[in-house]
């Protein structure tokens, strides 16, 4: 395959294009579902292979892209993605400036401690039925689901500046559910919450510790039940790190994607409440906020020696004691925003237009001690975890989520739960309202398979690092 | 699929009677324009070809997916699979796949990327971008024009193929001084009906809505007029509580409710694949053959949406409807009489990341986007910056108090997994006590 993207690469540098670039991926994936104690799916993908060459033609992006490997129509690949260069160039009244950078070579291959791929079917399944059957053990118990996503993709990106790249990596989703219902209505637990996505094999699996957990969340479904909801109009908040991933996700993540200032995604994502001119002196939270882009760290799902168009991975502060300074860019948006290209331009797979995305997008470690420190240290509150659900307007600053679990806290202790804690803020008010990030020991990666963007849409892996953090005075009292 | 495919697909079921087979083959081309600041952002033209096949050995099943499907990598993972299913355990709910075999008549449709060409889009994305510039505004969005031919073979008997190949045009115009954004769109499978001259004067008068005065708005219940968009999002949304699976689960808002009235006598919903108007389906992805099914009569509770696999688990008439094609009966005000007798209200012209809080109670939030709009006296005003509701979709629906005399199409692209577009057919409603919950204080 390597040398039919060198031959690739080797007819773009002979047409007349500004710059071209080749990607190529093989994936392979697998999921095994189970609803209560029946096996309802499982259903394998593997040698799923695509190909993707992109043109910078008269100042205009043409792609073309096929699930179809047929080496005897790669030149008319090549030709239509030319012709839908010139022909767009037409509606083009700027052309995208383009500066060449450094070539990039080299190989990454992840290794997982337990390939799922390799591992018998059947006892990936005897491991994960043993789980389905011991979340079925209360009657109120209505549903549950234990589900399991492996992936696997090979890819090679090559470019006519003369970067070539392979890699290959593994990605595992480990998840859980339990659903109650009595004449109160309905409530869900989940475990390991919503972003439980890491880089590795069946190991994820196993240190996801499903089975330890299932008492845990068994009982508290059934005590959500009668459960009260919170009643305050403010509280101070301590949100745990799952779902602290998806805060971050949603109101910095997206909202410094600096696709979304020249509202290249307003047509379906949305645009983002950044301007320009903010960058280097907007309050975007307090100073305990540190949030940076970090595809350096091979521990992150959005690891990478180039993104998809050839910028070396990099790690870039993108918020510095509450202030923001940078953007997650692509070579094409850095420069009109007098930035440096962050190495943040991705696609899922290979027949997809890259985009602006995330990689590993972090909140740094405070100094708050542990998750316990922290709340012995509140004197009033609750400390929420675990997304139930979630919602951001068009430019990522009006916020509402609702979490499956509150915890009641007085005078540094939790003393009762709650129920639907449902919060909803303002981006920059509510980041300037943290006051607390717990440390070093607290802080770990969550991740998603499935963050959407793009049209047609993509579903990107990616994580985030954060450790538990606390927010004063959060509007918290919303009801339908 | 090719002819080699199919005879080998059927040779597979003919000489494995021990198992049971479904195939389904897709063969997909899209050409998509995005488009930003009134210029391409970029093109994209791609195609797939897959197959999807699961089998079953009494109550076990797997299945499993190929790319560029041939008998070689055919074989090889039906092997893998023989050797896997009979370790595998029982879903007892299991009967048994599909065996509906009635046809329609799978007629062939016109590729529409043939016949709508980048060039004609561009021409077209023209008019409307001068049209915005007289305006003060810029164009953003994108024109799509799918071809996808699928094919299922299943060893009940069931052999059908189908077309689609829907144009989905959605254009934002965003306001160069203040990023009010307007929004008009139009789809459809037929291009002789798709009005792309009417959507041009539509899309100018919005334009001209859009250059009024910005204001906030406090959080209140308001007396709001849903534009088709979004009625027809949140009938999408109640889609999991007409299947039966949620039934099966215990979280649909319909349990206890079959044939009872649930909402106000003027609603009158149905799922119609075969509206000229939209996007049509002949068979759900199983093969079974589709057609008009009553969701909501005159307020009344009539159907799930029923796949075989819970027709047998819920003893429900299996119907293959899944909702993709809902319409919504017209009443009998026009638009400016709704409007006219607001005193004081909102008109909200499209909606933004909803996401259940409690799918079984149907409550949600979400936001407004792309064009709302303050009502005074009768009469549209101002613009309002987006606003967050936090509501019951069960509740919108008990308040509808007037609906339009007239319905409009109105595409939606998925945009998880495969890449399809539906559409569906909807008049505005007005809505007495909407519940604004906060304001973003940004456009």
């Amino acid at each position: 395959m390597k040398k039919l993207i060198y031959d690739i690469v080797g007819k773009l540098n002979k047409r007349d294009i500004q710059f071209g670039d080749v990607r190529f991926t093989s994936s392979d994936s697998q999921t095994i579902f189970f609803e209560k104690k029946n096996l309802k799916h499982i259903s394998k993908t593997t040698d799923a292979e695509a190909l993707g060459i992109r043109v910078l033609v008269d100042g205009c992006w043409g792609f073309a892209g096929t699930d179809v490997m047929d080496v005897t129509k790669v030149d008319g690949l090549i030709n239509l993605a030319i012709s839908n260069a010139k022909h767009s160039a037409r509606f083009r009244h700027t052309p995208v400036a383009f500066k060449s950078i450094k070539p990039t070579t080299g190989s990454y291959y992840f290794v997982p401690e337990e390939d799922p791929f390799a591992m018998p079917d059947d006892q990936k399944i005897e491991y994960l039925q043993n789980i389905a059957n011991k979340l079925n053990q209360n009657p109120l118990i209505i549903h549950t689901g234990v589900h399991v996503d492996f992936y696997r993709q090979y890819k090679v990106y090559a470019n006519t500046e003369g970067s070539f790249v392979d890699t290959l990596v593994y990605d595992t989703m480990p998840s859980m559910s339990v659903v109650a219902v009595n004449s109160k209505g309905m409530q869900t637990r989940t475990w390991p919450g919503h972003m439980s996505t890491k880089r590795g094999g069946f190991e994820v699996v196993r240190e996801a510790k499903l089975e330890e957990n299932i008492d845990r969340i068994v009982k508290e479904v059934i005590d959500l039940l009668d459960a009260p909801t919170i009643e305050e109009e403010k509280a101070d908040l301590i949100i745990g790190g799952g779902h602290l991933a998806l805060q971050l996700h949603e109101s910095v993540g997206h909202a410094t994607e600096a696709d979304r200032i020249l509202g290249m995604e307003i047509s379906y994502a949305g645009k983002t409440f950044i301007k320009p001119e903010m960058l280097g002196n907007f309050k975007y939270g307090s100073k305990e906020v540190n949030i940076y882009s970090d595809s350096t760290d091979p521990r992150g799902i959005g690891y990478h020696l180039v993104d998809d168009e050839g910028v070396p991975g990099r790690k870039v502060d993108i918020i510095k004691e509450g202030i923001l300074l940078d953007q997650q860019t692509s070579r094409e948006i850095a420069p009109q925003l007098g930035l440096e290209p962050s190495s943040n331009m991705m696609a899922s797979f290979a027949d997809d237009f890259p985009l602006v995305r995330m990689t590993n997008f972090c909140l740094a470690p405070g100094k708050a001690g542990s998750l316990e420190d922290l709340i012995k240290s509140t004197e009033k509150g609750y400390y929420i975890d675990f997304t139930k659900t979630w919602s951001i307007d068009d430019n990522r600053n009006n916020f509402q989520f609702t979490t499956e679990i509150g915890y009641k806290i007085v005078d540094g202790q939790i003393v009762g739960i709650v129920k639907e804690p449902t919060y909803f803020g303002i981006t920059a008010e509510f980041w300037g309202a943290c006051d607390a990030v717990c440390s070093e020991s607290e802080w770990n990666y969550h991740g998603t398979s499935y963050c959407g963007k793009g049209e047609p849409g993509q579903a990107m892996h990616l994580s985030h690092g954060v450790a538990p953090a606390r927010f004063r005075n959060i509007v918290c009292n919303v009801k339908a | 699929m090719q002819e080699q495919l199919r005879k080998f697909l059927e040779k597979v079921i003919a000489t494995h009677k021990d198992y049971k087979f479904i195939f389904n083959h897709s063969s997909w081309q899209t050409d998509f324009l995005r488009f930003y600041q009134s210029q391409v952002n970029y093109n994209i033209s791609k195609s797939s070809e897959q197959l999807w096949v699961t089998i079953y050995q009494g109550k076990k099943s797997l299945s499993f997916s190929i790319s560029d499907p041939d008998e070689k990598k055919l074989s090889h993972k039906l092997d893998e699979s023989f050797n896997l299913i009979s370790k595998l355990p029982n879903d007892e709910d299991f009967v048994d796949i599909e065996n509906d075999l009635t046809k329609t008549k799978e007629k062939a449709k016109e590729n529409n990327i043939k016949k709508l060409s980048l060039d004609n889009k561009i021409d077209i994305l023209q008019k409307f971008s001068t049209v915005a510039k007289k305006h003060g505004f810029k164009t953003f969005g994108t024109f799509i024009c799918n071809y996808e031919t699928s094919s299922i073979l299943n060893s009940n008997g069931v052999d059908k193929v189908s077309y689609n190949s829907p144009i989905m045009l959605e254009i934002k115009g965003v306001a160069d001084k203040n990023m009010v954004t307007v929004l008009e769109s139009l789809g459809g499978e037929q291009i002789a009906n798709l009005d792309f001259d009417r959507a041009l004067e539509s899309f100018e008068r919005k334009l001209i809505a859009g250059k009024a005065e910005v204001v906030d708005l406090d959080p209140d219940h308001y007396e709001v007029i849903l534009a088709p968009r979004c009625i027809g999002e949140y009938l999408t949304n109640l889609g999991s509580s007409f299947h039966s699976a949620s039934l099966d689960r215990k979280s649909s808002f319909f349990e206890g409710k079959e044939n009872k009235e649930v909402f106000p006598k003027n609603i009158t919903v149905y799922d119609d694949p075969h509206d000229a108007d939209l996007v049509n389906f002949d068979y759900n992805g199983e093969g079974h053959k589709i057609d008009k099914l009553m969701l909501i009569e005159n307020g009344v509770f009539k159907n799930y949406l029923v796949n075989s696999y819970y027709g047998h688990k819920t003893n429900l008439p299996i119907n293959g409807n899944s909702g993709s094609c809902l319409v919504m009966k017209t009443g009998d005000k026009s638009l400016e009489e709704m409007i006219s007798t607001v005193k004081k209200g909102i008109y909200i012209s499209s909606l933004h990341y909803m996401n259940f809080i409690n799918v079984k109670e149907t409550s949600l939030t979400g936001l407004t986007r792309d064009g709302t709009f303050l009502i005074e006296n009768g009469k549209i005003t101002k613009v309002i910056n987006n606003l967050r509701f936090t509501e019951k979709i069960s509740s919108i629906l008990e308040n509808i108090t007037e609906i339009e005399n007239n319905s409009f199409v109105i595409p939606f692209s998925s945009n998880y997994g495969a890449f399809e577009i539906s559409s569906v057919k909807m008049p505005h409603v007005k809505v007495a006590k909407f519940h604004i919950t906060s304001s973003t204080k940004t456009i």
